[in-house]
C-alpha cells in the first residue's frame, strides 16, 4: 500500500518498503540536514522484517530536517525527511508518533479500501519466521472512532457476535484485529451486558500499561552496543515466548556410563569422533513418539494445539550472531550417526549464514546443548511455539550408587522446560523418565 | 526373455558465445545481423536502466512492488527478436526486454506495478498478454491462444515464459500435455535462473534438467545458455519454426539467473550465497554482448556513454508519462476483468460498498462518479 506524498515537496512520507510493511528500523542516515539530494539518491539505510533495503529519494532537493535516530522503528506513513521549499518556509511538517499502520496520510470515505486483503505476490509461507517476530503496535491509535484493519473472515465472525468491530482492540500484526481479539470483545461484552443488563457491547479498550523503566547509568561504559538485528529479533523470541508460555522445568540425572562405552565403540568402527548430544536426540525422538503431548505446538490465535506426527527437532546453535535453533525434519526416522551428520552440517551452514530458511522453521520440539561450555542443570526457553525444550547438561565422573554399592560412572545432567498450559507436571515428568530409562539402556536404545 | 531399450534420447545443450567471449562462428553464422546487434543491446541497455529506477521508485513509494529483470535480459529479448511480430508472446513477469523490442511502451510496465489497470491494456496489435502475476497461469492462455491460431489458420504461434518454479506447478503440465497431444504451435519457454523466490531449483526438480519434462510429454526439448542472445535466438527460431510449420511444440529451458531479489519484498542476500551470485554476474548477458561488439569494431565507449544518457532520459520520460497519468477513477477496479457485470458487481460498482465485509450497500451514499481519492 503506498502513501501519498505531499505534493509541494516538502516532506518524503515513509512508505511501504516492501509489501504489507508497517514500520522499520532506521539503521543509518546517508545523508545529513544542508545536503543537497538528488531523486533516486539514497537517504537512509532501514531494515523491515524481511529486508535490509536503501530508502532513495523520491525527489531533487535540500534536507531540511531528518525524522528519527539511528535504531529508531519508525512508521509506515510517518515523516522519515523534510525538505526546503523554495524559500516559502513550508509549514513544518508534524510527524505523528503514532498512526494507523495502513492507510495513513489518507484520509479514505470508502472504508471498503482499508481492508487490505492479500496482496497478490505476498509471500506468506517465507515469511513464518519473521510473523512471529511481529512487533505488537506500540500503542492504541490516537482516534478512537477509527476503523478497524480486519479481514472479511474476521469481521464475519464479529457480525455473527454482535461485536462492532471498530471498537475491539486490536493484537495482530500492524494493527489489525484477529478472530480471538473478537471473541475476547465478544465474552468481555457478555459479561459486561449481564452485569449492565443492556445490551450495548461497548468495550473499553485495553491498553498497555505503559512500563516504568529504570534510570540508565551511563558511568563507566565502555562499549554501547546497539540492541539490533538478529540479537532483537532473539529477544523478540524469547520475550514472546516468556510471555505466553507458562514455563516449568523438571531436571534429572541419567546414568550414561553404559551408553559413553557404546558410543566409543560406534567411534572406533566409524572413525570418526561422535559426541553424545546425537545420541540423546535418538532418546529424545523415541521417547517423543512414546509421549506425543510434548511433540505439539500452540495455535494461540486459533486457540488449539496441535499435537504433530513428525518430530522436527531443533537443535540450538551458538553462532557468532546468536543463537540459531535449524530443524531436521523427521528426526523420529534417523539413527544417531544420521543425526550427527544432520546436526554437523546444518550447524556449518548456520555459522556460514547458508541455511537456508525452511531449516529454521517448523520445529516441533528442541534440544539445547545447554552444558558445552559447562554447567551442569538450566531453565531453558521453549522455543516458542513449541511446548517444550530439553536442555543438556555437560556430562562428567561421579560417584553413583546401586543396589547398596558404590561406583564410579558418568552422568548426563538434563534439564526439560514444558508449557504448563499444555504439558502436564507429571507428563514432563514421565517424558524425562522415558528419555532416561532409554539412555541408560543402549541396549533398548540402539539394539544390540 | 533379454530386455531391450524402448526409448533413448539426449538433452542438447545449445551456446554461441559463451561467457568468456568464444564464440562459434559456424552456429552464430546469419543469426542476427550487426545493425539488429546494435538494437539488441540498446534495448537490453535501456532495460537494465529501467530496472534501477523501477526498483528506486517502490522504495521511496511510488510504485507498489516490482519484480527486477537484471541478468535475465537476453532470453526475452532473443525470443522477442525470434518470433514474428504478429506471434503471440505470452509474459510472466521478467520480460520486459521482450516485450520492449516488440514496442510495449516503458510506461505501461510502470503503471502495471504502480497498481494501475491501465498498464495491461495492451494494444491489440502487439500480440502481447498482460503480464502474468499468479505463477504459472499464462502456460495455459498460450496454449488456448495457440489452438485458436490453429483452428483459424492463421500462421501464428505462441509462446510463453515461465520460470523454473512454475514447472512444479500442475497448470505447466496441463498446458504441456494438451499442447503436444493436440499438435499446437506452441513455444515453452523456461527462465531457469536458478531459484523459484527462496527456493533451490535442485529441490523442485530431481531430474538434471527442466528440459527434459518435456520428454514426457512427447515433446522436442532443448537447453540453451539463456544470457547467450545468439543461443537463444537460434533455439526460439528453430522452435518457432517448427510450430508453425509442423504444429509442433517445444519446450527450451534458457539457463540463466536473477542477479537481484525476487521482488522488492524479498531479500535475496537471506538464502543466496554471495559467491554464487558473483559467479552469475560475470556472465551478465549485457557485459558479454558489449565485449563481442567491441571486439567486432561495432562498439566503443563514447558509444555506451551516449547510449547510457540516452536510457536515462528515455526512463525518466517514461516514469514522467506513467506518474503524469490522471488518477483512475475508483469504479475502474471493476472495469477490466467481466465484459459485463453481474448484479452483485454493479451494485458494488454503483455503491462502493460490498455485504462481504459487513456494509449495506443500502446505506450509502451515491457514488459520485469520478472520484479522485
Amino acid at each position: 500500500m503506498s502513501v501519498k506524498q505531499p505534493a509541494d515537496q516538502s516532506a518524503f512520507i515513509l512508505p511501504d518498503l516492501g509489501e504489507g510493511v508497517h514500520e522499520a528500523e532506521l539503521i543509518k542516515w546517508r545523508v545529513a540536514p544542508g545536503d543537497t539530494v538528488k531523486e533516486h539518491q539514497i537517504l537512509a539505510e532501514m531494515e523491515t522484517d524481511k529486508a535490509l533495503v536503501e530508502v532513495p529519494s523520491p525527489w531533487s532537493g535540500k534536507i531540511r530536517e531528518l525524522h528519527g535516530k539511528e535504531g529508531e522503528i519508525l512508521n509506515v506513513g510517518n515523516v522519515l525527511v523534510s525538505y526546503d521549499v523554495g524559500g516559502k518556509g513550508a509549514a513544518k511538517p508534524a510527524p505523528a508518533k503514532s498512526v494507523e499502520a495502513s492507510g495513513a496520510g489518507e484520509s479514505k470515505a470508502d472504508g471498503a479500501d482499508e481492508d487490505a486483503g492479500t496482496v497478490v505476490g505476498t509471500m506468506s509461507g517465507e515469511l513464518s519466521v519473521s510473523s512471529r517476530f511481529a512487533r505488537r503496535p506500540e500503542a492504541e491509535p490516537a482516534q478512537s472512532s477509527r476503523k478497524a484493519l480486519a479481514t472479511p473472515a474476521v469481521r464475519r465472525i464479529a457480525r455473527e457476535l454482535g461485536v462492532d468491530i471498530d471498537r475491539v482492540s486490536a493484537t495482530g500484526r500492524g494493527g489489525r484485529v484477529t478472530a480471538s481479539d473478537v471473541q475476547a470483545a465478544a465474552s468481555g461484552a457478555a459479561v459486561a451486558t449481564a452485569h449492565a443488563g443492556n445490551g450495548v457491547a461497548s468495550m473499553p479498550a485495553a491498553r498497555p500499561v505503559a512500563v516504568e523503566r529504570p534510570a540508565i547509568d551511563g558511568e563507566g561504559t565502555t562499549e554501547r552496543i546497539p540492541f539490533r538485528g538478529v540479537r532483537r529479533k532473539i529477544a523478540q523470541a524469547l520475550d514472546l515466548s516468556v510471555k505466553t508460555a507458562v514455563h516449568f522445568t523438571v531436571v534429572e540425572e541419567a546414568d550414561v556410563t553404559a551408553l559413553l562405552a557404546k558410543r566409543s565403540e560406534y567411534a572406533r568402527v566409524l572413525g570418526r569422533k561422535l559426541s553424545l548430544l546425537p545420541f540423546a536426540m535418538f532418546a529424545v525422538c523415541r521417547a517423543l513418539v512414546k509421549h506425543p503431548e510434548l511433540n505439539a505446538i500452540v495455535d494461540d490465535a486459533g486457540e488449539a494445539i496441535l499435537r504433530k506426527g513428525p518430530v522436527n527437532l531443533g537443535c540450538a546453535v551458538d553462532t557468532e550472531h546468536g543463537l540459531m535453533v535449524p530443524v531436521i525434519r523427521n528426526a523420529q526416522t534417523l539413527g544417531p550417526v544420521e543425526l550427527a551428520d544432520q546436526v554437523k552440517s546444518l550447524a556449518d551452514a548456520c555459522r556460514g549464514r547458508s541455511i537456508e530458511r525452511e531449516h529454521l522453521v517448523g520445529g516441533t520440539f528442541t534440544v539445547s546443548n545447554v552444558g558445552s561450555h559447562g554447567g551442569m542443570f538450566a531453565t531453558p526457553i521453549i522455543n516458542y511455539p513449541e511446548v517444550a525444550i530439553l536442555g543438556l547438561g555437560r556430562s562428567r565422573e561421579k560417584v553413583l550408587v546401586k543396589d547398596g554399592r558404590f561406583y564410579a560412572g558418568s552422568v548426563l545432567p538434563m534439564s526439560l522446560s514444558c508449557d504448563h498450559r499444555v504439558v502436564d507436571g507429571a507428563a514432563g515428568a514421565a517424558f524425562l523418565g522415558t528419555v532416561v530409562r532409554l539412555l541408560e539402556s543402549p541396549e533398548e536404545l540402539l539394539g544390540g | 526373455m533379454p530386455t531391450k531399450t524402448v526409448f533413448k534420447t539426449e538433452i542438447e545443450y545449445v551456446s554461441i558465445l559463451d561467457e568468456h567471449g568464444q564464440y562459434d562462428p559456424k552456429l552464430g553464422d546469419g543469426l542476427v545481423p550487426d545493425e539488429d546487434l546494435i538494437r539488441l543491446y540498446e534495448h537490453m541497455t535501456a532495460c537494465r536502466h529501467l530496472d534501477e529506477v523501477a526498483f528506486k521508485l517502490q522504495r521511496s513509494g511510488r510504485m507498489g512492488t516490482y519484480p527486477q529483470n537484471m541478468g535475465q535480459e537476453a532470453t526475452s529479448l532473443g525470443a522477442a527478436y525470434a518470433l514474428e511480430k504478429t506471434d503471440w508472446m505470452v509474459p510472466c513477469y521478467r520480460e520486459n526486454a521482450g516485450l520492449f523490442w516488440r514496442g510495449m511502451p516503458m510506461e505501461m510496465v510502470l503503471l502495471h506495478w504502480m497498481g494501475d489497470e491501465r498498464g495491461n491494456a495492451i494494444p491489440r496489435e502487439l500480440f502481447c498478454t498482460p503480464l502474468a502475476i499468479p505463477i504459472g497461469t499464462q502456460m495455459l492462455h498460450a496454449a488456448g491462444l495457440a489452438w485458436a491460431a490453429k483452428y483459424r489458420d492463421e500462421k501464428r504461434i505462441a509462446c510463453t515464459f515461465f520460470g523454473d518454479g512454475a514447472t512444479s506447478e500442475g497448470d505447466f503440465h496441463e498446458a504441456m500435455n494438451f499442447s503436444a497431444n493436440l499438435d499446437l504451435p506452441v513455444v515453452f519457454l523456461c527462465q531457469n535462473n536458478f531459484w523459484a523466490i527462496s527456493v533451490p531449483g535442485r529441490i523442485q526438480c530431481s531430474a538434471p534438467t527442466l528440459a527434459q519434462r518435456g520428454l514426457a510429454y512427447g515433446m522436442d526439448c532443448i537447453q540453451c545458455d539463456g544470457n547467450d542472445l545468439f543461443a537463444v535466438v537460434k533455439v526460439v527460431r528453430e522452435a518457432a519454426r517448427r510450430a508453425r510449420e509442423e504444429n509442433r511444440p517445444t519446450f527450451i529451458e534458457a539457463v540463466t539467473y536473477r542477479l537481484g531479489d525476487h521482488t522488492t519484498a524479498d531479500d535475496a542476500r537471506r538464502y543466496r550465497d554471495q559467491a554464487e551470485v558473483d559467479l552469475w554476474k560475470a556472465r551478465d548477458p549485457l557485459i558479454r554482448l558489449r565485449g563481442f561488439m567491441k571486439e567486432k569494431g561495432l562498439w566503443n565507449d563514447s558509444k555506451e556513454a551516449e547510449l547510457q544518457e540516452k536510457a536515462e532520459r528515455e526512463v525518466a520520460e517514461a516514469v514522467q508519462r506513467a506518474e503524469g497519468i490522471e488518477t483512475p477513477p475508483s469504479t475502474d477496479v471493476f472495469d477490466h476483468t467481466f465484459a459485463e457485470l453481474d448484479p452483485q458487481l454493479t451494485l458494488q460498482r454503483a455503491t462502493r460498498r460490498t455485504t462481504s465485509i459487513g456494509q449495506s450497500p443500502d446505506a450509502a451514499a451515491p457514488a459520485p462518479a469520478v472520484d479522485g481519492h
